[in-house]
Protein backbone atom coordinates (compact mmCIF):
# COMPACT_ATOMS: atom_id res chain seq x y z
CA UNK A 1 0.00 0.00 0.00
CA UNK A 2 1.30 3.46 -0.98
CA UNK A 3 2.47 5.89 1.90
CA UNK A 4 0.10 8.69 1.83
CA UNK A 5 0.99 11.64 -0.24
CA UNK A 6 1.52 15.50 0.13
CA UNK A 7 2.51 18.76 -0.96
CA UNK A 8 6.59 18.60 -0.49
CA UNK A 9 7.62 22.65 0.67
CA UNK A 10 10.68 24.00 1.76
CA UNK A 11 10.21 26.10 5.29
CA UNK A 12 13.48 28.42 6.07
CA UNK A 13 13.92 27.47 9.62
CA UNK A 14 14.86 31.20 11.79
CA UNK A 15 17.65 30.65 13.34
CA UNK A 16 20.95 32.63 13.32
CA UNK B 1 2.86 29.90 -6.42
CA UNK B 2 3.81 29.94 -9.78
CA UNK B 3 6.35 28.49 -11.48
CA UNK B 4 9.98 30.15 -11.95
CA UNK B 5 11.44 28.23 -14.44
CA UNK B 6 10.36 25.77 -17.42
CA UNK B 7 11.11 22.46 -16.47
CA UNK B 8 11.10 18.95 -18.53
CA UNK B 9 10.99 15.45 -17.50
CA UNK B 10 14.46 15.23 -19.21
CA UNK B 11 15.92 17.71 -17.10
CA UNK B 12 18.35 16.23 -14.33
CA UNK B 13 18.84 17.53 -10.82
CA UNK B 14 21.20 17.01 -8.29
CA UNK B 15 21.92 17.77 -4.56
CA UNK B 16 24.45 20.45 -4.56
CA UNK B 17 27.29 19.48 -2.24
CA UNK B 18 27.77 21.42 1.08
CA UNK B 19 24.50 20.67 3.31
CA UNK B 20 24.61 18.82 6.87
CA UNK B 21 21.46 16.58 7.00
CA UNK B 22 19.19 15.31 9.60
CA UNK B 23 16.24 13.83 10.59
CA UNK B 24 13.87 15.13 13.04
CA UNK B 25 10.76 13.25 14.11
CA UNK B 26 10.45 11.64 10.25
CA UNK B 27 11.43 15.08 8.94
CA UNK B 28 14.36 16.17 6.88
CA UNK B 29 16.14 19.57 8.68
CA UNK B 30 19.43 20.65 7.01
CA UNK B 31 22.15 23.69 6.87
CA UNK B 32 22.79 24.38 4.42
CA UNK B 33 27.19 25.84 4.92
CA UNK B 34 27.27 28.11 2.30
CA UNK B 35 24.47 30.19 3.45
CA UNK B 36 24.60 29.84 6.98
CA UNK B 37 20.96 29.11 7.08
CA UNK B 38 18.67 26.74 8.40
CA UNK B 39 15.57 24.61 5.97
CA UNK B 40 12.90 22.24 6.73
CA UNK B 41 12.08 19.98 3.86
CA UNK B 42 9.21 18.15 5.43
CA UNK B 43 8.84 14.23 5.20
CA UNK B 44 8.09 13.91 1.21
CA UNK B 45 10.53 16.78 0.53
CA UNK B 46 12.71 15.34 2.64
CA UNK B 47 12.44 11.80 0.66
CA UNK B 48 12.85 13.78 -2.93
CA UNK B 49 16.26 15.33 -1.56
CA UNK B 50 17.51 11.42 -0.74
CA UNK B 51 16.56 10.74 -4.58
CA UNK B 52 18.69 13.30 -5.84
CA UNK B 53 21.37 12.24 -3.67
CA UNK B 54 22.54 11.49 -7.18
CA UNK B 55 21.83 12.89 -10.56
CA UNK B 56 18.07 12.17 -11.61
CA UNK B 57 15.65 13.27 -14.46
CA UNK B 58 12.53 14.82 -13.42
CA UNK B 59 10.51 12.09 -15.16
CA UNK B 60 12.61 9.29 -13.29
CA UNK B 61 12.00 11.04 -9.74
CA UNK B 62 8.81 11.78 -10.53
CA UNK B 63 8.01 7.94 -11.34
CA UNK B 64 9.85 6.81 -7.93
CA UNK B 65 7.34 8.76 -5.95
CA UNK B 66 4.47 7.54 -8.08
CA UNK B 67 5.58 3.88 -7.00
CA UNK B 68 6.09 5.19 -3.74
CA UNK B 69 2.77 7.23 -2.78
CA UNK B 70 -0.49 7.08 -3.37
CA UNK B 71 -0.32 10.37 -5.97
CA UNK B 72 -1.04 10.48 -9.70
CA UNK B 73 1.67 11.52 -11.61
CA UNK B 74 0.57 14.94 -12.96
CA UNK B 75 -0.56 15.93 -9.57
CA UNK B 76 3.23 14.63 -8.53
CA UNK B 77 5.19 15.81 -11.20
CA UNK B 78 3.16 19.55 -10.50
CA UNK B 79 4.42 19.41 -6.58
CA UNK B 80 8.07 18.19 -7.35
CA UNK B 81 8.26 20.86 -10.09
CA UNK B 82 7.16 23.87 -7.72
CA UNK B 83 9.43 22.40 -4.22
CA UNK B 84 12.62 22.03 -7.29
CA UNK B 85 12.03 25.49 -7.85
CA UNK B 86 12.38 26.56 -4.70
CA UNK B 87 15.54 24.53 -4.12
CA UNK B 88 17.15 26.15 -6.94
CA UNK B 89 15.98 29.51 -5.36
CA UNK B 90 18.08 28.53 -2.51
CA UNK B 91 20.82 27.36 -4.48
CA UNK B 92 20.38 23.98 -3.28
CA UNK B 93 20.57 22.20 -6.48
CA UNK B 94 21.89 21.99 -9.17
CA UNK B 95 20.03 21.61 -12.64
CA UNK B 96 21.27 20.23 -16.14
CA UNK B 97 19.25 20.51 -19.18
CA UNK B 98 19.51 16.96 -20.33
CA UNK B 99 21.10 13.26 -19.49
CA UNK B 100 23.93 13.29 -20.72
Amino acid sequence: MNKEWSVPSLEVLDVK
Amino acid sequence: MADTMEWTKEQVVAQRPGCIVSDMDGEKVMLSIDRGKYYNLGEIGGRIWDLISSPVSIGNLVDSLVQEYAVGAEECERHVVQFLNQLTAEELITVSRQAS
